[in-house]
């Protein structure tokens, strides 16, 4: 691997211009719900309002009817189809049984949205209402009704078989031991055991879901939102029996995505539609069906128990992680069928002996599906919750308990591997020299500041692994262009491609075109998500780069003619990255609001491809954990979601948002190109758990669930006194 | 429903069209009229995604019908630069890391165009107050800030908030 000081060209030292940034800043950046075709039809759904119900007869006279409805599918035509990522449980429509509020029934194409929606809500349906399982905990019991009756037909993706499951209500199950765990425990001066719940959230990305289907000869062409496309082909072809051939599809500009846009629900119906009537058929999804149709954060309850020596020192851990995955496993993209990082419940941490459950469940609820750093928000709320109620009942700092037990490479972490990663001391030691935390927490004592508190937790990242391939081509007049099946959510792919490549060759970025093709057009690409794309796509762009330079040998770009050339990457790194908070928080003594008054950030993102941007992961990812810490809840009463529009789940505002330190840890190369690591899951874990210790240093109240809000810390000061 | 008949200019350039009186002026914008810069977010006056200025004055065309601007002269995202020169303000969200994904920044930039209006020398704490109706999932608003000081003429200094005046973070 070329080492990071050839990579300090002077085109990475400077700040980046977007390739796209002309086109988002004056409107003509085209993103999936501006796409329009002749003659296009709009889809509107028939929706289930009980979260768990027979249906006993869907009747159609009235909808049909209607001028402008051009076609009206229900279950029994699209019966036995069904979608998903790994596990294809969720039926396109339901034709027996709906499982949750929003399941979807019938489905209507018409000349305009307002006729569809009209139409849609003149389908006549007549249910019988089943008792529903609104809690995992009830659906884990032996006697509960069993929601998916019908498993073992489901289609499992990606090879292998579907894991075993305890229960039929389980969607994913895993168990994790290394160690002595008894041994442990029986050695450890103190043993802690707490609970810890997490609310569910949603990504709340601006741009809802939108996708248009149509057939050309004997193709069939899909625009969507989905920032996976190849993925999608292949889920569009298992779930509808057509060879990915004769699919393509177009993921374009991608208005935000945190993890929720890898599922489609929509696009399998609109090629029935668009079969049935020969007409191009659209689906913009409206917000309020956003945030109650699917793909939500998983809500979890979470037990962690851990064993420490005198000094605190961990000496045993065991875990129990219940996720509620809702309806349907079918926005999981991962094996396991749980949240991608479901068991990592002590991170970060030298843990010698650990035995970790956890499992992802189906209730009568809402679907949940991936979210930014899918199982971290919930397990790091826990674990750096967990370690400050440890510190403060030994009476150990809050940093020195983190200091004796982070992890530094070689240590055996949670998953009983030796870790690759971040030397955790040194981070540790900036976090405390940057947020100037002695300095800090010594004058809130001497001065006896009442309300205000710093508090601290630290968070752990995989770098990004999997293959990918780009193609290289030189033009007759010397220029370069990469193709690439890697759509752009917002984090700048592109720009970083574009500057590795140039940067590789010794070329102005001006001789670069990075050019985005639809899956007939290029290499199979996984897609953006896991972390992945700077170290597994942008090293491919980095190995066709080199690709490029070895069949150059001496001569000039100009000077070959036209060439074609493939870069492939296999990452398979398994390296993780480090950062850590420190939080300054103010309750108000009478209204219990919070105020974070300063926060300060420190991250280890080996080499910088590009600046801009990557500060703008870690400001994005920190305000993005700081909704979900003292904000976000989408709220389910009875199976309905009742925080249904943006008004009501509320996300941060400009005006919510504190002053913010970020300082780097760059020296430490990783994986990815020129020694670059990942950014974009890497800072919106920890900052609940950064709250809520921030919030017990400032009133010694400890909230024990997310989100932290007033509400819950006036509660929780009321029932103890303090 | 009844039709009317609506005139307005759209970017400096004059519009007839015949429409239902209660169409919203998100969908005549953007489907009629096919200027698709103006987005759709939450449909309901929270988001900000579908700011545009009407007669210089900011309004969220998901909330408003169509006959509202007769008359009246509309400004979108698309009628911010001129013969293809980009506004200080467009410029500085490239530069600064205004946008992330982008599905926001026409709201946020319409709006800061109206802010800058009304305040060529905004200070944070006014920023924050004019911008808290446009709501971004990407950046975490710092990076839009630095961008609407920079295009003040403050130079991309903010009062410390953020990493305010900073250089980007360096490689070294
Ligand atoms: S779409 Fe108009 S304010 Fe959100
Ligand atoms: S840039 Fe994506 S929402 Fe603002």
């Amino acid at each position: 691997m070329t080492g990071v000081a050839e990579a300090t060209t002077s085109i990475l030292r400077e700040p980046e211009y977007r390739i796209e940034g002309r086109d988002k800043v004056t409107g003509a950046a085209r993103f999936a719900a501006d796409i329009v075709r002749p003659g296009m039809l709009h889809a509107a759904y028939v929706t289930s309002p009980f979260p768990h119900a027979r249906v006993v007869s869907v009747d159609l006279t009235r909808a049909r009817a209607m001028p402008g409805v051009r076609a009206v599918l229900t279950g029994a035509e699209t019966k036995p189809q069904r979608l998903g990522r790994r596990l294809q449980d969720w039926p396109l429509l339901a034709w027996d049984r709906v499982l949750f509020i929003g399941d979807r029934v019938a489905v209507v194409a018409a000349d305009t949205v307002e006729i569809a929606a009209a139409a849609a809500a003149a389908v006549d349906v007549e249910y019988e209402e089943l008792p529903a399982i609104l809690d995992p905990e009830a659906a884990l019991a032996p006697e509960a009704p069993v929601l998916h009756p019908d498993a073992a037909g489901y289609a499992y993706l990606g090879g292998g078989t579907r894991p075993t499951v305890p229960h039929p209500n389980v969607q994913g199950h895993g168990i994790r031991e290394h160690g002595d765990v008894d041994a442990g425990f029986a050695a450890s001066h103190r043993v802690y055991e707490h609970t810890f719940t997490v609310a569910r959230t949603h990504q709340s990305y601006l741009e809802p879901r939108a996708s248009l289907v149509w057939l050309e000869g004997d193709r069939i062409r899909v625009v969507t939102t989905n920032k996976a496309p190849f993925a999608l082909r292949q889920h569009l072809s298992v779930s509808l029996g057509i060879p990915e051939s004769r699919i393509v599809v177009d993921a374009g500009h991608i208005g935000g995505d945190f993890g929720g846009k890898g599922l489609s629900i929509d696009e399998f119906v609109l090629y029935h539609l668009a079969r049935v009537t020969g007409r191009p058929v659209r689906a913009v999804t409206r917000y309020a069906d956003e945030l109650q149709a699917t793909n939500t954060r998983h809500a979890a309850r979470i037990i962690l128990r851990t064993g420490v020596d005198p000094d605190g020192r961990i000496l045993a851990h065991t875990s129990r992680v219940i996720f509620d995955g809702g309806a349907y496993a079918a926005g999981k993209p991962v094996a396991t069928l749980m949240p991608g990082d479901a068991m990592l419940t002590l991170a970060g941490y030298r843990v010698p002996a650990a035995r970790v459950e956890a499992m992802a469940v189906y209730t009568n609820q809402v679907p949940a599906g991936h979210s930014r750093a899918p199982g971290q928000p919930q397990n790091a709320f826990a674990a750096e919750s967990h370690m400050d109620l440890i510190a403060r009942d030994l009476g150990i700092d809050a940093f020195a308990l983190r200091e004796r037990n982070v992890v530094r490479p070689g240590d055996v972490d949670v998953t009983g591997q030796p870790w690759h990663g971040t030397d955790g001391a040194a981070l540790l030691a900036k976090l405390r020299s940057a947020s100037r935390y002695d300095d800090r927490t010594a004058n809130i004592r001497s001065v006896g500041a009442k309300g205000i508190g710093v508090g601290i937790a630290l968070g752990v990242r995989h770098v990004g692994r999997g293959r990918a391939s780009m193609v290289l081509r030189v033009t007759a007049s010397g220029h370069v262009e990469l193709h690439t099946g890697v759509s752009d959510q917002g984090g700048g792919a592109h720009t970083v491609f574009q500057r590795i490549v140039a940067s590789e060759l010794g070329v102005p970025l001006e001789q670069v075109a990075v050019i985005r093709g639809t899956t007939d057009a290029v290499p199979n690409d996984p897609g953006v998500g896991g972390s992945r794309v700077t170290p597994v796509q942008g090293s491919a762009a980095l190995a066709a780069a080199r690709a490029l330079k070895k069949r150059l040998g001496d001569r000039e770009l100009e000077e070959v003619g036209a060439l074609e050339v493939i870069g492939e990457a296999a990452q398979e790194t398994h390296e993780a990255s480090m950062y850590a908070y420190a939080l300054v928080a103010e309750v108000d003594p009478d209204t219990c609001k919070v105020r974070i008054r300063q926060a300060t950030l420190v991250a280890d993102v080996g080499t910088v491809i590009n600046p801009v941007a990557l500060r703008g992961q870690l400001e994005g990812g920190f305000v993005f954990g700081l909704g979900q810490a003292v904000m976000e809840d989408l709220r389910v009463e009875d199976g309905r979601v009742v925080t249904a529009n943006l008004g009501d789940y509320k996300i941060p505002t400009i005006a919510d948002v504190p002053p913010l330190t970020v300082e780097l840890l760059t020296e430490d190369p990783g994986p990815g190109p020129f020694g670059a690591k990942s950014a974009g899951e890497l800072a919106n874990p920890a900052v609940g758990a950064a709250v809520a210790n921030a919030v017990h240093a400032a009133c010694g109240v400890r909230v024990m669930s997310l989100p932290v809000t007033a509400e819950k810390i006036w509660r929780e000061s009321r029932r103890s006194g303090s | 429903m009844s039709t009317h008949r609506l005139r307005f200019t759209l970017n400096g350039t004059p519009r007839e069209l015949e429409i239902a009186a209660d169409r919203l002026l998100i969908d005549v914008i953007r489907d009629d009229c096919g200027a698709t810069g103006t987005k759709l977010g939450c449909g309901v006056g929270i988001c900000g995604t579908c700011s545009v200025l009407v007669d210089g004055e900011l309004v969220s065309a998901c909330l408003v019908p169509a006959v509202f601007v007769d008359g009246r002269s509309l400004t979108t995202v698309e009628g911010l630069a001129q013969d293809g020169e980009l506004t200080p303000l467009q410029d500085a969200f490239i530069r600064d890391g205004g946008f992330q994904c982008g599905i926001c920044t026409p709201g946020q930039l319409i709006a800061a165009t109206a802010l800058l209006r009304e305040h060529p020398r905004p200070d944070g704490r006014e920023v924050r107050d004019w911008m808290m109706g446009n709501l971004c999932r990407c950046t975490g608003y710092y990076g839009i800030e630095r961008a609407i000081m920079r295009a003040s003429g403050a130079g991309g200094q903010s009062d410390g908030r953020g990493l305010g005046g900073q250089r980007p973070p360096s490689l070294s």
